[in-house]
């Protein structure tokens, strides 16, 4: 294991934050505890792998990303997405209104966006990521990063405004 | 740039270190002329930041740290363990051979360390040399709450001018098995890439520090180049710390 890196710590440290993501990403509990553990679990056989301490973090998110697109079975072509057409699309979701939401609404919502928005925005609202942290995890440029987040937003207060109204 | 181009620059605005990005900044400085874009941003802010808290709501799996954990002790290879026993029993040897011819008869082992200077010196290491926040937020009664619920010293006291300084987040700490707390603020300069705060003020209860100062008076010292304010207070032990000189610290004393 990296040195100086302590397991239990380890996972004080992060288990939420990543079981937060899994459970973004799958919208299952027991699929997101799996991910959870089998993340920890490669990071107990492979962790002195890693020679960079300061990586760790980045680490733990790539692999259950990693470990995520791997159980799924057909891979999916995104579409490009034009970071200009996003302005079309801004939030309409009030101060006012953002109150009544739940935080199981909100994981509702997250839910339905399509699957190359729904990771970039978990790590986007988890904040434990910086942009290039992201890049890295989601092992795409930091323009796509951008270009994912910008629409992917601007898509998810669209459907949080649709739930509000109801 | 204009209004609309900005707003899809301030879409991924989320904590004033962003503004380290030329194009925030750019974004933020028209916000600061325009007044509908202004009203734009602080609205979108604040539904942002109730969406953040909304997010980070979930809570963890019950058990699931604890399967980890136990998982993991079970899975460890018989091989490992024996490997570590070895190990543990060289290791040994070797220190009752040292002990036994080299260090004079009578002589008592080293105790750890658990002076000031010896505290001073690793929390001030660990803010120059970056450190994973745990809460990220400007919210002072979020990160009270949050070190609370992590039992870390949360019954503290701010002075009054860190009260008004913006807080980036807080961290836990460890010293001698307790749990030091660790807020960061922004002082408001820029910050560097990938570096949450410049201020940071470091809590631990007295008692794990044997020199601690009794005094509520601050007492400044250099160490690794971080100007720090060492107090006790309460039964507490503050120190803050920030690069610069003593100016750049007694104005949040």
């Amino acid at each position: 294991m990296a040195e100086g890196v302590d397991f239990e710590d380890l996972v004080t440290r992060y288990y939420t934050s990543l079981y937060q993501f899994a459970f973004s990403l799958t919208r299952d509990d027991a699929d997101a505890c799996d991910l959870t553990q089998q993340t920890f679990c490669i990071w107990a056989a492979k962790g002195h792998q890693l020679r960079d301490v300061t990586k760790v973090k980045t680490w733990l998110f790539t692999t259950l990303h990693r470990e995520f697109l791997g159980s799924r079975r057909r891979q999916t072509r995104f579409p490009h997405v034009d970071l200009e057409a996003a302005a079309e699309e801004l939030p309409v979701v009030s101060p006012a209104t953002i109150n009544r939401l739940d935080a199981s609404q909100l994981h509702d919502a997250l839910a339905q966006l399509d699957e190359i928005y729904r990771a970039p925005v978990s790590l986007f609202y988890l904040q434990d990521c910086s942009y290039n942290e992201i890049a890295e995890v989601l092992d795409v440029p930091l323009g796509t990063v951008k270009s994912r987040l910008t629409r992917g937003l601007a898509r998810l207060h669209l459907l949080l405004s649709d739930k509000l109204k109801r | 740039m204009n209004r609309e181009e900005a707003k899809t620059i301030l879409l991924l605005y989320r904590t004033p270190a962003d503004a380290a990005d030329p194009q925030v900044a750019a974004a933020l400085a028209l916000a600061e002329q325009d007044p509908e874009l202004a009203r734009w941003f602080e609205e979108y802010r604040v539904v942002q930041d109730t969406l953040r808290e909304r997010f980070r709501q979930l809570p963890a799996a019950a058990g699931l740290k604890e399967q980890i954990l136990s998982e993991q002790a079970a899975k460890r290879p018989a091989r490992e363990r024996f490997m570590m026993a070895g190990a543990i029993a060289a290791i040994v040897i070797a220190l009752v051979t040292l002990g036994v011819f080299y260090l004079p008869h009578g002589e008592k082992s080293q105790p750890q360390d658990l002076s000031l200077a010896s505290y001073q010196k690793k929390m001030t290491y660990l803010a120059a040399r970056g450190y994973a926040m745990y809460l990220v937020t400007n919210d002072l009664k979020q990160i009270q709450g949050y070190l609370a619920q992590n039992q870390a010293p949360a019954d503290y006291v701010l002075h009054k001018p860190l009260e008004t300084t913006t807080a980036t987040g807080c961290a836990i700490q460890f010293w001698n098995g307790s749990r030091v707390a660790m807020i960061c603020f922004s002082t408001g300069k820029p910050l560097a890439p990938g570096r949450p705060g410049d201020l940071w003020l470091f809590i631990v209860n007295q008692n794990g520090i044997k020199d601690a100062p009794t005094s509520a008076s601050p007492q400044l010292a250099t160490v690794n180049g971080i100007i720090t304010a060492t107090w006790s207070e309460g039964g507490k032990l503050y120190v803050l710390g920030t690069l610069g000189d003593e100016q750049a610290i007694r104005k949040y004393l």
